[in-house]
């Protein structure tokens, strides 16, 4: 008995707590948010406002001491600057060739998985589409490192045609992005053309449309907003990345690179590199959003 | 749609050829592993199991990978706590912002790594290192973290999306308390979710370099900074392949365990 006593004030407590709890939704709810917001706004965001804010600052540049005076200097250099705009428009340019090249790569296989494949296979091969994800980023970068080295797999498989491989340059590491980010396209357009109805593909047919026409007119229109929510993934992660860049490009240089590189001796230029990829995307996301694709997502 | 005999035939070879350039690199990641050879020309000259041998007793790879264990369940461990605290406030609770806070979940994980990274670093230094700490291995887990919240918010928000609260509401009018309702009803339901979110994140993170490049002290080695750090130095070339391999293989894990888990998980992607 004399153990028991503490045990039941102790659960009488409890359920107090509980009661005032349950009386209380607005307390319930500052208890779940609190610690993820300080967390997400005051640790996460505080970082980016900081960061950001020093995109508007200088270095000195005899010292490398970041002088905390406005100006809008290094956006200034970023416009006017010919190696920056050269490496933004090419960066820009990466992203948009490795998204079309997805599309344009996935749209067979997704059409394969989704629509001809025996149904029994569909979900296996849904996993065979997935499982390359969960392959680590390095060592899929790495594995055509091996491809494309001089003496590799590439160069191998085109020596019979005369031919070479592209070597380490801006074609390896357009090749190795859309490597990377397939998946990511296959997966929203197999998803699409499981879901069309096959009741239009068939009304369609019943009025005269061949397999072409109903592709055009009936299957694209209907696909393209899937197509639209993966080129976000295939874009924006093209957009930000400088690690491929470094393993296959050669001396090829993205907007990451030049942010990387600034990092240690002009803090507040990398800060201003560093809008720039967030900028872009953001504007791609709002151009997007306007198909409606966000929604799918 | 009635595909003609051709465009059949057309669009398997197509889909075949797509399937072959999705694993043929991955193959070669393992056969490479095997190859006598420390230059990476093909076809290998041989096979051999030496390098598998060498790279068990490489001890800068075996560092690396604990500490790419201990940054993962560290993050994990973090993001699970956030994201469905998160989750269960987004889902059951209508406030002032509520889409907003959704928002910036994401963005951790949709803004570029390196912007992520750079914002970090100098947060850390500016904040911690008045006070003596350093960058080490705990701003690894507070950057992965940052990014791991989303997978677990997704998970964990959009199970409690389809499960209504009438459950917890029925387990409270037979007398059951808050925390006896959650932790007899709510957890239950909410479980599988939980356990891919973890599973997810463990992923993201193990697999992370940007991030960890800008918030990893002196000293502190993931796995994936190993390997970069390795790639290019022709003497670590083998023991690199066999990581790589290693990496491949293990790839298949968590497809099988997130296939056990539900098959809603396996079709959702990483992000």
């Amino acid at each position: 008995m004399a153990s028991e006593a503490p045990a039941t004030a102790r659960g009488s407590g409890v359920r107090r707590l509980a009661g005032a709890l349950h009386r209380r939704p607005r307390l319930r709810l500052a208890l779940l948010l609190t610690g993820p917001l300080l967390w997400l706004v005051v640790l996460y965001l505080g970082s980016l406002a900081v960061l950001f804010a020093s995109a508007f600052w200088t270095t000195d540049s005899f010292t490398s001491q970041v002088v905390k005076v406005w100006s809008t200097d290094n956006f200034h250099a970023l416009v006017t600057t010919p190696v920056f705009r050269e490496v933004i428009v090419r960066s820009v340019g990466v992203a948009l060739a490795v998204t079309a090249l997805c599309a344009l790569i996935a749209f067979p296989v997704a059409f394969y998985t989704a629509r001809v494949a025996p149904p029994r296979r569909r979900p296996l091969l849904v996993v065979a589409i997935l499982t390359p994800l969960w392959a680590s980023y390095l060592v899929k970068v790495y594995a055509w490192r091996l491809i494309l080295s001089q003496g590799g797999l590439a160069d191998w498989l085109l020596a019979p045609f005369g031919l070479s491989g592209p070597g380490f340059g801006l074609p390896a590491t357009v090749l190795t992005l859309t490597y990377l980010w397939l998946p990511y396209m296959i997966l929203p357009i197999h998803t699409a053309l499981e879901q069309l109805p096959a009741q239009l593909l068939d009304a369609s047919a019943d009025l005269g449309a061949r397999a072409g026409r109903t592709f055009r007119s009936v299957v694209l229109p209907m696909v393209l907003p899937s197509v639209a929510a993966g080129s976000v993934f295939t874009f924006s992660l093209s957009l930000g990345d400088y690690i491929t860049v470094q393993i296959v490009g050669g001396k090829t240089q993205l907007i990451g690179n030049l942010v990387y590189s600034d990092i240690e001796l002009n803090l507040p230029m990398a800060a201003a590199l560093g809008t720039v990829p967030v900028v872009v995307i953001v504007l791609y996301l709002l151009a997007i959003r306007r198909t409606g694709a966000l929604d799918s997502l | 749609m009635h595909l003609g005999r051709s465009a059949r035939i057309a669009l398997r070879i197509g889909a075949g050829l797509g399937f072959a350039v999705i694993y043929v690199p991955l193959l070669l990641v393992l056969a490479n592993s095997l190859n006598p050879d420390r230059s990476a020309s093909w076809p290998p000259p041989g096979l051999t199991g030496r390098w598998w041998s060498a790279a068990v007793h490489d001890s800068g790879a075996r560092h690396a990978l604990w500490t790419s264990v201990k940054a993962g369940l560290g993050a994990t461990a973090v993001a699970l706590v956030l994201g469905t605290l998160i989750a269960f406030a987004v889902a059951r609770y209508r406030f002032f912002g509520r889409d907003t806070v959704s928002f910036v979940v994401v963005l951790p994980i949709a803004l570029p790594g390196i912007v992520t990274g750079i914002a970090l670093n100098s947060a850390f230094s500016t904040v911690l290192q008045p006070l003596g700490v350093g960058l080490g291995l705990f701003t690894v887990i507070v950057g992965h973290a940052t990014f791991c919240i989303v997978v677990v918010f997704n998970n964990v928000v959009a199970r409690l999306r389809r499960t209504t609260g009438s459950y917890e509401e029925a387990a409270m009018d037979l007398g059951a308390s808050t925390f006896r309702a959650f932790v007899d009803v709510t957890f239950p339901l909410v479980r599988s979710a939980l356990l891919a979110g973890a599973l997810l994140s463990f992923a993201l993170s193990f697999d992370e370099i940007v991030v960890t490049t800008f918030t990893a002290g002196p000293g502190i080695e993931t796995l994936p900074i190993w390997i970069f750090g390795n790639m290019t130095r022709p003497r670590q070339a083998p023991v690199v392949n066999v990581v790589a391999a290693v990496l491949v293989l293990l790839s298949v894990v968590p497809i099988y365990l997130a296939q056990r888990l539900s098959a809603d998980t396996a079709t959702s992607s990483r992000v």
